[in-house]
């Protein structure tokens, strides 16, 4: 059964959903996301902040930019009432520079996750194979060095387990340095959950979780992009 | 999954072991290559073809000619069609009626010229061949090899003999060289077939039917691309769980640009994707011929290589050193011998001109020594008990006196190194070139009429070793799960 989410936007016409959509969808595939709401004032903002607890981070909503720090549409740490609502305004009008045309629903609000190991999770469809899920680090390891890993869905426990000790990176997720390190099962758990979701929503084209930040006792999704299939 | 692969195998059965053959369309102008290869066919063997022009050709071959399939008076099990490709759709329709086993197209010119024609043409066969189910290879393709009843697509194919090898290639050039070289290199098939533009029968078709003939013990696979890639990723993995599958992908760094909107569209291109369904469903990648021959060998002769660790024998001190690097450089390990093995090497080997840490160099020891195949027996038996050894590998040189010139000092050699395959650890042997690459290959087919096909570098050997051990130990992985 196709979640609401996904059929209120074809119904709109929408293929990208935005982040608080993407997000939804994705919690309700059982996978943690961190809590983002839609704020669509100034002051709404502040007080989404403030019950959230500081620091948090806003995000500029629509369904017209995809590459939002790019075009100034991101913000993060903020401590208190007051950056927020500056902050509120410089996204607002950053936006509205960036293209005049796109339609903005407002902007989200989420409190800041603490520091992790930043991993990614992701499906893009191949032609001949149908969906394709990858893991990889986070940031630079999975945009520069491209140390990443895939498996045809649907996974199965060996896969999701070998694909995580695949990558080259991999002894970061064991705690490199006395840095916290990751729980892997926690992590493998999220990629069966992930492979189940695709399996079942056939409507989805493409997806990245960017990033999840892993702690050793539980892993949450910061961002989340999802894009649909276009209807016929 | 079995209803498929049992009516897949009833199906193709047929084609595979005709009792009957004919061929359409052979003539003079291509030297009458399909009857002359089918020469050697045990069964019966019949010519079509309407030009009285190529009649006299086709009775001095012996074979009897008719002017239609439909007339041929017994059934017909398997059709080989070499006619111009407008004739096709009525060669078509007369396989349907005539109810034949399968029918191989050799003609070309259809979809592959990217013509409006061909497309058509192409199209309309298929059309054709799907609403009657008639099992049609190809076009643009050799078809079937089956050395044990002596089918073949060309005269140089061997024959009579039944291999355990299937091989299966987009290809027809890569299916051909693939019998021919692996003949030379001690691989015999038991069937093979070339499948061309594949508008019917795909890989995943030959690859189930192979993965259910009870003949075929490892299945060899040229592929460039597939027609229902979660079909072929299902019968892959369901046919790798029981025989070791080799594939060999063609046209990998093609690459379709593709407007992804995300980070993992970026980076899922099809050459990765390839990669990732070989090793999901436990497959053996290759990159080239030459790595297809090598692994296939390595499978066929090689006892399962449990670890990486290898106890390595070379002919002297600088091929010591570089076997080695080799060895070492494409990740393997290259361990110190026990303490038990050290004193046994020690009790027999001269250290004047040689060593024995690992790699062992026996120049002295064995080249240079009366002894020598006594010698090599027991350092082979000193690796084969080391328990940090997982593979041997062991160097031979073209040059060497005694298995170049002198038969009397070669055969204890021979005899000590094919004793020793048959008892203990995974044993490769390496001929390098050494300074002659025709001694080389003499004595590598020396070796292979003994039954020990050989490599030919150390780097195809180590390539080959790393290959066969990580697939063992994913073939563990996979049984544990």
């Amino acid at each position: 059964m196709p979640s609401k989410i996904i059929s209120d936007a074809l119904k709109n016409g929408r293929t990208v959903l935005t982040e608080v959509e993407s997000k939804k969808l994705i919690s309700e595939a059982g996978i943690p996301v961190i809590e983002t709401r839609l704020a669509k004032t100034k002051a709404e903002a502040v007080s989404i902040a403030k019950k959230t607890g500081f620091p948090v981070a806003l995000k500029v909503v629509s369904p017209d930019i995809i590459h939002k720090s790019d075009s100034g549409g991101v913000k993060l740490g903020l401590e208190n009432a007051a950056q927020v609502g500056r902050a509120y305004s410089e996204i607002l009008s950053a936006a509205r520079q960036a293209s005049r045309k796109a339609r903005i629903d407002g902007v989200s609000v989420q409190k800041m996750a603490k520091p992790g190991v930043e991993v990614i999770m992701g499906m893009s469809k191949d032609e001949q194979f149908g969906p394709v899920l990858m893991f990889g680090l986070g940031g630079v390891f999975v945009e520069v060095l491209k140390d990443v890993a895939f498996r045809i869905v649907p996974l199965v426990r060996r896969d999701a387990s070998q694909m995580i000790r695949e990558i080259k990176g991999y002894p970061l997720l064991e705690g490199y340095r006395g840095q916290e390190p990751a729980n892997i099962t926690i992590l493998e758990d999220m990629l069966l959950k992930l492979s189940d979701f695709i399996d079942k929503t056939p409507a989805i084209k493409e997806l990245d979780l960017n990033p999840i930040i892993a702690y050793s006792d539980s892993a949450v999704a910061v961002d989340a992009r999802v894009i649909l299939e276009t209807q016929t | 999954m079995t209803s498929t692969t049992q009516s897949t195998r009833n199906r193709l059965d047929r084609a595979f072991n005709p009792r009957s053959v004919a061929v359409v369309g052979d003539k003079q102008a291509l030297g009458y290559m399909w009857l002359r290869s089918l020469s050697s066919f045990k069964g019966k063997v019949y010519s079509v073809q309407i030009d009285p022009g190529e009649f006299p050709g086709i009775a001095e071959l012996g074979v009897t000619n008719y002017l239609s399939l439909l007339d041929i008076p017994e059934p017909v099990d398997y059709v080989i069609a070499a006619v111009p490709r407008a004739v096709a759709p009525g060669i078509v329709e007369d396989c349907i009626r005539k109810e034949v086993g399968g029918v191989c197209f050799f003609t070309s010119g259809f979809a592959e010229t990217d013509t409006g024609e061909g497309i058509r043409l192409q199209r309309e066969i298929a059309d054709m061949a799907s609403a009657a189910g008639l099992n049609l290879i190809g076009p643009n393709c050799v078809g079937i090899y089956n050395p044990e009843i002596g089918l073949r697509h060309t005269a140089a194919q061997a024959y009579g003999e039944k291999g355990s090898v299937g091989f299966i290639a987009q290809s027809g050039t890569h299916a051909t060289l693939f019998s021919i070289l692996g003949e030379q290199n001690g691989i015999k098939i038991s069937k093979s077939v070339s499948y061309g533009n594949a508008v019917i029968l795909d890989s995943t078709d030959f690859l189930e039917y192979l993965g259910e003939d009870e003949g075929t013990e490892i299945i060899g696979l040229y592929v460039e691309g597939v027609k229902e890639g979660r079909r072929f990723f299902d019968c892959l993995r369901h046919v790798a769980r029981r025989k070791p599958v080799v594939i060999w992908k063609g046209g990998e760094t093609e690459e379709g640009a593709r407007a992804t909107a995300s980070h993992t569209g970026a980076l899922a291109e099809s050459g990765i994707v390839w990669q990732t369904v070989i090793k999901q469903c436990g497959a053996i990648k290759v990159d080239s011929l030459e790595e297809m021959i090598d692994t296939v060998k390595a499978l066929l002769y090689v006892k399962p290589i449990k670890g990486t660790g290898v106890g390595l024998i070379a002919m002297s001190g600088g091929q010591a050193v570089v076997i080695a690097d080799v060895f070492a450089r494409t990740g393997l390990e290259i361990p110190l011998l026990s303490q038990r093995s050290y004193k046994r090497l020690a009790a027999f080997f001269n250290i004047i001109g040689g060593s024995y840490r690992n790699p062992l160099d026996i120049s002295s020891t064995f080249l240079m020594a009366d002894n020598g195949a006594s010698s090599l027996n027991s350092m082979l038996d000193v690796l084969g008990s080391d328990p940090g050894i997982d593979c041997i590998a062991l160097e031979l040189f073209p040059v060497i006196r005694p298995l170049s010139k002198d038969a009397e000092t070669a055969d204890p050699i021979l005899d000590a190194i094919s004793d020793f395959k048959k008892r203990a650890k995974p044993f490769i042997i390496i001929v390098t070139t050494a300074n002659s690459d025709a001694l080389a290959t003499e004595m590598r087919d020396k070796l292979v009429q003994r039954g020990i096909p050989s490599f030919s570098s150390f780097e195809r050997a180590a390539k080959t070793v790393k290959k066969l051990a990580e697939f063992y130990q994913s073939r563990k992985a996979l049984s544990q799960n």
